[in-house]
């Protein structure tokens, strides 16, 4: 080999020496950031000889940004190094940044570890693999022994009996394990691995579970609440497993450990378990008399003393509500709901009323009327918006369950009120209401009840709701007519006295409402009443009124056009295309741009 | 007026590092200042008319704006060049026509802005009239100078943007948008292109001949408009003079001239403002710089109003933002709004939670 080959062949792997050499971190991060291209350029066995090595040495040396991309990039090494059978050789220099202090570091080597692991043959676990595991798991720093639980659920289940059982072992030390560090990320690891062996019913023996049980029992008994609240999740894993093999025997046992996590002195216990309620009660839906044991403990979470718990709880009360007899929410979830709606914390307010019309499909149409409707009632007269919003956007639940037309009566007063909510985003919410309302309320009482209200929308001071009104009068157009539309609308539009029309803004929402209801009404409505309006506006003062009418031209001319019409086509060469000419030629930039839009539209739906 | 002490506390702590930032660009070098020979006259006559795959380009970044991602280095050195070519045709004190919807300051709450729009209507439906300060403090400073910077580009007579005290090299290195463009490009070279960019913004704008509009305030040296009209504005914010003074002083309950707490520009008091409203034909001046909790707060018996864009300023001062709106007639409707309400995003409460009581 001559001696310039040698130099181009060394090329790559010495630029990115340099490059690792810079002062600038980010320069570095960039050199790491195109590690493939260069084991790429290299081939994969210098890349396994050279280059592997050399960021052996790298991963001891640098700041945890250069780190963190080394550690996600080598996840995406297998191919350049030659193939799985090579995989191993990864694993030394992954393992020095698995026990780094910087989290985002381990997480991205232990991402990659797993990633390679699920490439590896069952000799490469055994030889390789497992070693690694059982040298982070006991290693004397902390943050490896931290790494170690996320790697155990990549080979769990591939590994035969007496190395899952050692396995199995390690992992119970690090549930006991003196720092707290290490025994919660071994207690967010465990289900995972527990779901797996569910999974895959004949990759676990007694023995297996014997050591899960005593992990479980060790984190519920944990001082620490930090620790124990991770028990909950554990708990759940573990029930699913007996779900599966039908195995209802430790069903009672099990029953009353959570019944001990539900009543705990800690809040964040109880927390994690009203968070989880509906899927412990679900653990134990074959057996109603078991169910019926977390009744109380339910009760005890909608009065506890801490808000959080409340707010979680608040909103498991649908889930749980199916599991039980109706007789028993009558009694004593009920009135436990009543309580809540007046609850001092807005965030529990607003967790109940985001569920709870979830309850009503649940009970007999007179037990809501009585019991729930009032409660509707007061929650949408809550201070605080965000509990308004959720009960409105909910309401369509309650409307299948009691009728349209008794949540109207109980709700228009409701409505009116909140038609006129300081917030926007109320009034919002009542808008996007309306249509639902209409449909089932019919023409008459719909006029009669809501008629000056929709309209009044029009002119509110914010944008968002001018655009939901006409939006709302566009869909009110399609379900009520054309005549509707008309009589109620257009000839109301219309109407407006000069004084309200010297306001650009009432002219500009006019024309929007005008153009929104062109596709919805008859023809002879559109060139006898909109198409004067907005030839008014064609020579409006407002430059953006002049490009809107522009706009509204176009969506005039699809109305009318009929292609075997030629009346149609003499009308809009008439009517139409001369002012959208002209105003090509306004002084505006704007103007000119949307009215040649709206030219060349029109022109080619001619052609069609 | 309600002030809330804090921020302009913090403003303040902004110009004493000016005397010693000052030392460190001129040894820096160019980077900051612009060796090239700038046209410091406006150019006159009207705008030529965009093409439209210019039109095209720029409906383009302000939908991929609109959903806060920022545009591409490459981009925004087009989008500036495309700027500089609009803005120099604006004026010092730049004509506004009615209808027209003046805001303050938006200091890099992009989502914030976005609410603003859904108050105040969309560009260009709405003409608005931006009072400065785009940039600092807020996270998302790249997407929000892009998005207003995009939009005045191409809607130039919907939309005006002013400078204000924040749209300089010196503070913008404090405040975050320096470093925000270092994190989002890796590189200072968007900070360069936006703040070469900010010296071409006009200082001050004239609605229909009656408002006068500007970021900060009077100066002892301006008593009519068109001493503002004589100024070389096409530079970086000096730290004294006219031109400094119309973007950092500030409205005071005494009368006369006073000192500002700042360090930059003056206070003046109701008499300066009624004496330079009555010599200009003015009914009223707009202006924004100052925290305010309502979002607009009048002073020296309306002559001065003071109008914030940003609501919950620095996502933890808990104020209303505000918009004016003003008419064909010049009647004049405020209108609040609170934060934008970001769906699958913590919310930060307004309430202090009970355990820090």
């Amino acid at each position: 080999m001559s001696q310039e080959n040698t130099t181009e062949d060394l090329y790559p792997l010495a630029l990115l020496m340099d490059e690792l050499k810079h002062d600038d971190v980010a320069n570095r991060v960039n050199a790491v950031q195109k590690l493939d291209t260069i084991a790429l350029a290299l081939g994969s066995e210098r890349t396994r000889t050279e280059l592997i090595p050399f960021l052996q040495e790298v991963a001891q040396d640098d700041e945890d940004e250069v780190f963190a991309v080394l550690a996600e990039q080598l996840g995406h090494f297998v191919p350049l190094i030659g193939g799985y059978e090579h995989a191993d050789i990864l694993i030394p220099v992954l393992q020095v940044l698995a026990g780094t202090e910087e989290p985002i570091v381990r997480d991205k080597a232990v991402d990659s570890l797993n990633e390679i692991a699920s490439q590896l043959s069952l000799e490469q676990i055994k030889s390789n693999f497992y070693p690694l595991i059982e040298e982070l798991a006991t290693a004397e720093w902390f943050s490896s022994r931290v790494s170690s639980t996320g790697l155990f659920q990549s080979i769990i289940v591939k590994v035969e009996d007496d190395l899952r059982h050692l396995l199995l072992s390690l992992y119970s030390k690090l549930v006991q394990d003196d720092g707290p560090m290490v025994k919660r990320a071994a207690a967010t690891h465990l289900p995972k691995i527990i779901d797996l062996l569910t999974e895959n019913p004949e990759k676990s023996n007694q023995n297996d579970w014997d050591l899960i049980s005593s992990m479980f029992a060790n984190l519920t008994n944990d001082k620490q609440d930090s620790v124990k609240f991770l028990s909950v999740d554990v708990f759940i894993a573990i029930l699913s497993f007996f779900n599966s093999k039908n195995d209802k025997s430790h069903h009672q046992d099990l029953l009353n450990t959570a019944l001990k996590l539900i009543t705990d002195s800690s809040w964040r216990v109880r927390y994690m378990a009203a968070d989880r309620f509906e899927q412990i009660a679900l653990s134990f839906k074959d057996d109603q008399n078991q169910v019926n044991e977390l009744i109380e403990p339910f009760l005890l979470l909608l009065k506890d003393n801490e808000g959080e718990v409340r707010k979680a709880i608040a909103k498991q009360l649908p889930g749980f509500c199916k599991l039980i007899n109706k007789d028993i929410i009558l009694e004593k979830i009920l009135p436990q709901i009543e309580i809540l709606s007046n609850d001092q914390s807005e965030i529990v307010r607003s967790a109940l009323a985001s569920q709870i019309t979830g309850v009503t499909p649940l009970l007999e149409k007179d037990i809501v009327i009585e019991h729930l409707l009032p409660i509707f009632l007061t929650m949408l007269k809550d201070e605080y918006p965000e509990v308004k919003l959720n009960i409105i956007s909910k309401l369509k639940v309650v409307n299948d369950v009691i009728g349209i037309e008794l949540l109207t009566q109980s709700l228009l007063p409701a409505i009116s009120e909140l038609a006129k909510d300081k917030q926007w985003r109320v009034r919002l919410a009542i808008i996007e209401y309306i249509p639902l309302l209409a449909e089932q309320l019919g023409v008459s009482f719909f006029d009669e009840e809501l008629g000056d209200l929709v309209l009044s929308w029009l002119w509110d001071s914010v944008y968002s709701i001018r655009e939901a009104a006409v939006n709302n009068l566009e869909k009110l157009a399609e379900i009520f007519g054309s005549k509707w539309a008309d009589d109620e609308i257009i000839s109301r539009v219309l109407k407006s006295d000069s004084s309200t029309l010297n306001n650009f803004v009432y002219r500009l929402t006019s024309l929007f409402t005008l153009t929104r209801l062109v596709p919805s009404v008859d023809k002879p409505i559109v060139v006898n009443k909109i198409l004067p309006f907005i030839e008014d506006l064609a020579v409006d003062q407002v430059p953006n009124i002049r490009f809107n009418v522009a706009k509204s031209y176009t969506t005039i001319a699809e109305a009318l056009f009929h292609k075997d019409d030629k009346e149609s086509i003499e009308f809009i060469d008439e009517r139409i295309l001369p002012i959208v000419e002209t105003l090509k030629t306004d002084k505006d930039a704007d103007v000119k741009y949307f009215a040649s839009q709206s030219y060349d539209k029109i022109v080619a739906l001619k052609a069609t | 007026m309600e002030l809330d002490p804090d921020v302009p506390m913090e403003d303040a702590i902004e110009d004493q590092s000016l005397e010693e930032d000052e030392q460190q660009h001129l040894s820096d070098d160019q980077v900051f200042y612009n060796n090239q020979q700038q046209p410091s006259i406006p150019k006159q006559g009207p705008l030529p008319d965009l093409s439209s795959s210019n039109i095209n380009q720029l409906d383009e970044w302000i939908e991929h704006l609109g959903k806060c991602q920022p545009l591409s280095e490459d981009n925004v050195r087009n989008l500036c060049k495309m700027a500089i070519d609009v803005l120099t045709f604006e004026e010092n004190v730049q004509p506004v026509n009615v209808p027209v919807t003046i805001c303050g300051d938006v200091h890099g709450q992009f989502h914030d802005l976005m609410e603003l729009f859904k108050i105040g209507g969309p560009c260009p439906d709405t003409n608005y009239l931006f009072m400065g300060d785009y940039v600092d403090r807020g996270y998302y400073s790249v997407e929000t100078v892009s998005y207003l910077v995009c939009m005045k580009v191409r809607y130039p007579n919907r939309i005006t943007i002013l400078r204000g005290n924040h749209e300089s090299r010196q503070i913008t290195q404090v405040y975050g948008f320096y470093d925000e463009c270092l994190r989002k490009y890796g590189s200072a070279t968007v900070w360069k292109l936006f703040t070469d960019l900010f010296d071409y913004f006009p200082i001050t704008a004239l609605v229909d001949n009656k408002i006068f509009c500007l970021h900060g305030g009077l100066s002892p040296m301006i008593e009519t408009i068109d001493q503002v009209r004589e100024l070389d504005r096409i530079q970086e914010v000096p730290h004294e003079g006219p031109m400094c003074d119309l973007l950092w002083s500030d409205p005071d309950d005494r009368g006369g001239w006073g000192i500002s707490p700042r360090g930059a520009g003056f206070t003046f008091g109701q008499d300066i403002s009624e004496q330079f409203n009555h010599t200009n034909g003015l009914s009223l001046i707009a202006r924004a710089h100052q925290l305010v909790m309502e979002g607009y707060s009048w002073s020296h018996q309306e002559s001065v109003v003071t109008i914030f864009s940003a609501p919950n300023y620095c996502y933890r001062c808990g104020n209303q933002a505000a918009i004016m709106e003003v008419d064909e007639q010049h009647n004049r409707q405020f209108l609040q709004y609170d934060p934008s309400v970001r769906p699958g995003e913590p919310t930060v409460t307004r309430k202090t939670p009970d355990y820090f009581l």
